[in-house]
């Protein structure tokens, strides 16, 4: 097999193997034995026996170095690598399949709860074990095959291939969305979608196919150009620029009536957390404070939105007015937020001042919780409703137009997406923001170079705090009510998971970050049992392959080879002036003969 | 110069610094006076670069007092006495590295320019000539060193440049805060023999051209005699001699210094 060790192949093998037994062991398989992708025989179950086989394979094809040379698999080799793979990892599945057939499932069952006879039966093929295995080893060298040549072949047919089916998988599984967008739009969706088993249709996954495959194919040849000309007249055309953010946003604001309500409500939260992100991004990324405890701007956020507009408590025999509160305007109340936030950031930023990384962490992590606790808390139940929180916030209707309902929601929170977008945007392409840069580049430094540390830490805080406390607020909104459960530390977690994600300091980065981590777990409802293994897999190996980021901040785009051309004629041009300079009295090269000594 | 009594632009008065029982600086007074370059030699641990910390404001001393400008700055966070117009550079190379060259610069220009958020929001006419203006100000120090950090090496992060081109880019930095004093730790460090000579000629520059006052740290006896209006030579933290290069350098106490007891003979 050349440049790929056996060694390798059965580990990987091995290694494959053991990971299709876990996804069936903890239910994952058997769950989507009957969740149609195309057709009636591909499911979502099949494709995740496959998946392992496959993606083993494909790892074990990839380029190794040996003894510091860069050996890259032929397609011969990695197609015979890949089908060993495949089928050791097939077979070492087959084996535990056939010992948990004599072991009994029911005993297994004890341990593993997901585990069922049906199981056994479903990754048999409902053939019996003998030729189940048979037919699973085979499925093994074929999958592993196609995995070793996915890594090895040649990139302008592969390419186009994964593209082609990862397209049909996708559609596949949304196959709860897309047909009732479709139908909004006015087409006709059975044609796509069979209407019987839900799932794609042969001519319809065909069609999918082909046209990926072509999409993927025409971007390979000419996408970078296409892209290069578009970043030009981004660059050139003020009109263009404008014109592709009225589109953009055009498409935003529709989108909810497209994918409906249940959808909608998913999208409302997406745009909570990038409000999350975006603020906790001007404290991690921009300033390099690692703030654990974002949280309490979260909460500030929404109770203060509460309290401004004349929510009530929760109490064991109804409801009752808060200790203190007024009935304001929504639109007055979020200005009233936003700028107690940042007093309240200036509050935490000071007493962390002198603290960094972790140590700032910890403390910040505190604070957090502190904030959840008093809003359990008795001392201030009477103001804020204790565990069981409040009722009857504003639903920011203008006239009798409220925001409550989840597409309009929506809208609200895009309104305010936008505002944020700006001013982060702002801040950092800003002398505040070169001067947060340094700072998070290097501290004392920065200092020495007459930029207050203090201020600008504070600064932060206060700015991050703000931005913050509009998701508070907007959550508040979109929830109606509030207990303090709403407040865990998890939020914490994940908004800064969102800004870590995405790429730090990165505003396009904190918004595919809050995509990915809310939006996928709320559009895939299917998932919910596995959500957090989803989750914590995904969230793993995206910090294995990209650990800058989904979308990295790059704080100067260029392409390389615009880079090079500038750098020729720049090259051109001062070797002219170098050469006349050489050339007079004293010139570059004179310098060296001047004694010194 | 104030050769008639007047304030010295900076003076040291017995000012002393010690890290547990190590005395990096013990009483040691000195002063520079303004259009000056002086140089500051001494053996390795004679409380050269610590002199430098202290006097901008990143160690507070333990004794004795620091003026600048008849003014005292012990005690000023490093941030403010850069603002009063003390800039430096550092013994181990600090650039911001993952920012540009140019942003580099412009960093410097930071004490010298005041938009705050809301300019930074909504970016009136007012901040705009601002940033211009900082940037100009950027390149103009950029290019003080001719050709090697113009072009396309502005809009490079600073991590890719050459070791000589990030000591350049560092000593922008500094001149781009619009300092009065210059302090350079031992700017030639790690420079090739030409690059050495390149450098000493704009130390030179920087106080003909453009009216500075330099104080230099520096191990190149060429730099040191080619650029000094006076050398101080310390050792153990305290001034071993003071004066005309010619006159440090035939000290006994520096000649002691650096090679130990005379030999006899």
């Amino acid at each position: 097999m050349g440049p790929i060790p056996v060694r390798s192949v059965v580990r990987a093998g091995l290694v494959g193997g053991a990971v299709l037994a876990y996804l069936a062991l903890v239910g994952l398989v058997e769950r989507f034995a009957h969740l149609r992708l195309v057709g009636e025989p591909v499911t979502l179950g099949r494709i995740l026996l496959v998946l392992p086989l496959f993606a083993a394979a494909f790892g074990v094809a990839r380029p190794r170095v040996v003894a510091g040379e860069r050996r890259v698999a032929g397609p011969r080799a990695g197609l015979v690598a890949g089908a060993l793979t495949g089928a050791t990892a097939a077979g070492g599945f087959a084996v535990a399949v056939i010992l948990a057939d004599r072991i009994d499932v029911a005993r297994i069952r004890q341990v593993f709860i997901a585990v069922t006879p049906g199981l056994v039966e479903f990754v048999t093929f409902e053939r019996g074990l003998v030729l189940g295995a048979a037919i699973l080893v085979g499925l093994g060298l074929v999958a592993g095959a196609l995995g070793g040549l996915a890594r090895t072949g040649d990139r302008l047919v592969v390419g186009p291939a994964i593209a082609a089916v990862t397209t049909v998988i996708v559609m596949g599984l949304l196959q709860r969305i897309v047909p009732v967008a479709m139908i909004q739009l006015g087409f006709e969706p059975d044609f796509l979608y069979s209407p019987r088993t839900r799932s794609l249709t042969w001519g319809g996954a065909t069609g999918l196919l082909v046209l990926a495959a072509g999409a993927d194919a025409l971007w390979r040849r000419s996408g970078p150009e296409t892209r290069r000309r578009v970043r030009a007249a981004m660059v050139e055309q003020p009109a263009a620029r404008a014109g592709i953010l009225l589109i953009a946003l055009a498409v935003l604001a529709v989108l909810p009536l497209l994918v409906g309500s249940v959808i909608s409500q998913v999208l409302g939260s997406v745009m909570v957390f990038v409000l999350l992100g975006l603020g906790l991004n001007i404290v991690v990324g921009y300033a390099g404070l690692l703030d654990l405890g974002y949280i309490a701007f979260y909460a500030f956020g929404a109770y203060m939105m509460a309290l401004l507009t004349g929510a009530t408590l929760n109490t064991t025999t109804g409801s009752a007015a808060p200790a203190w509160s007024v009935d304001l305007n929504f639109y007055l109340a979020i200005w009233i937020v936003v700028i107690l936030a940042s007093g309240v950031g200036l509050m935490i930023g000071a007493p962390v001042l002198r603290l960094r990384g972790d140590y700032l962490a910890i403390v910040t992590l505190g604070l957090g919780e502190i904030v959840r606790v008093l809003a359990e808390s008795r001392w201030l139940q009477p103001l804020v409703g204790g565990p069981q929180g409040m009722r009857g916030v504003t639903n920011a209707a203008i006239g009798s137009f409220g925001f409550r309902q989840p597409q309009r929601f929506y809208w609200l929170a895009l309104a305010f997406v936008i505002l944020a977008l700006f001013v982060s945007w702002r801040l950092s392409s800003s002398r505040i923001g070169r001067a947060w840069n340094a700072m998070r580049e290097d501290e004392q430094v920065a200092d020495a170079m007459g930029i207050s540390t203090t201020k600008y830490k504070l600064l932060a805080f206060a700015m991050g705090g703000a931005v913050g406390s509009l998701g508070g607020a907007l959550f508040a909104v979109q929830i109606g009510s509030l207990t303090p459960a709403s407040f865990q530390i998890i939020v914490s977690i994940t908004a800064l998971a969102v800004v870590i994600l995405g790429g730090m300091g990165s505003i396009p980065g904190v918004v595919a970050g809050a995509a990915v981590l809310i939006g996928l777990p709320g559009l895939l409802r299917e998932f919910e049992e596995f959500r957090l293994l989803i989750y914590g897999a995904v969230l793993v190996a995206i910090m294995i392959l990209r650990p800058q980021g989904l979308i990295p901040s790059v704080r100067r785009m260029r392409e390389l080879h615009e880079e090079e051309a500038e750098q020729d004629a720049w090259v051109k041009r001062f070797a002219g002036e170098a050469a006349a300079v050489a050339a007079g009295p004293g010139g570059a090269l004179g310098v060296e003969d001047e004694d010194l000594t | 110069m104030s050769t008639d009594g007047g304030p010295h632009l900076l003076e040291l008065r017995n000012v002393s610094k010690h890290f547990g029982g190590l005395y990096a600086l013990s009483g040691l007074s000195m002063h520079v006076d303004r259009g000056e370059i002086v140089s500051v030699i001494g053996p390795n641990g004679a409380g050269k670069s610590t002199m430098f910390n202290v006097v901008t404001g990143l160690y507070e001393p333990d004794e004795g007092e620091i003026l600048f400008q008849g003014q005292g700055i012990v005690g000023l966070p490093p941030n403010v006495i850069t603002r009063l117009g003390i800039a430096r550079t550092f013994q181990t190379v600090h650039l911001f590295p993952n920012m540009t060259v140019l942003e580099n610069a412009m960093v410097g220009q930071h004490t010298r320019s005041r938009s705050g958020v809301f300019g930074a929001i909504l970016r009136p006419p007012g901040t705009r000539r601002e940033e211009e203006r900082i940037r100009e100000r950027a390149k103009e120090c950029l290019e003080f060193f001719g050709s090697r950090l113009a072009g396309y090496r502005q809009e490079q992060p600073a991590f890719v440049l050459s070791y000589a081109n990030r000591r350049r880019l560092e000593i922008a930095r500094a001149l781009s805060t619009d300092p009065t004093l210059v302090c350079l730790d031992e700017p030639t460090a790690g420079m090739n023999p030409r690059e050495t000579l390149e450098m000493r000629d704009q130390i030179v520059r920087m106080r003909d051209e453009l009216g500075l006052t330099v104080l230099v740290i520096e191990h190149d006896m060429r730099v040191v005699k080619g650029v000094s209006d006076r050398v101080v030579a310390l050792d153990y933290g305290r001034k071993i001699a003071e004066g005309s290069y010619e006159e440090v350098a035939n000290s006994p106490e520096v000649i002691e210094a650096y090679l130990g007891t005379k030999a006899v003979g």
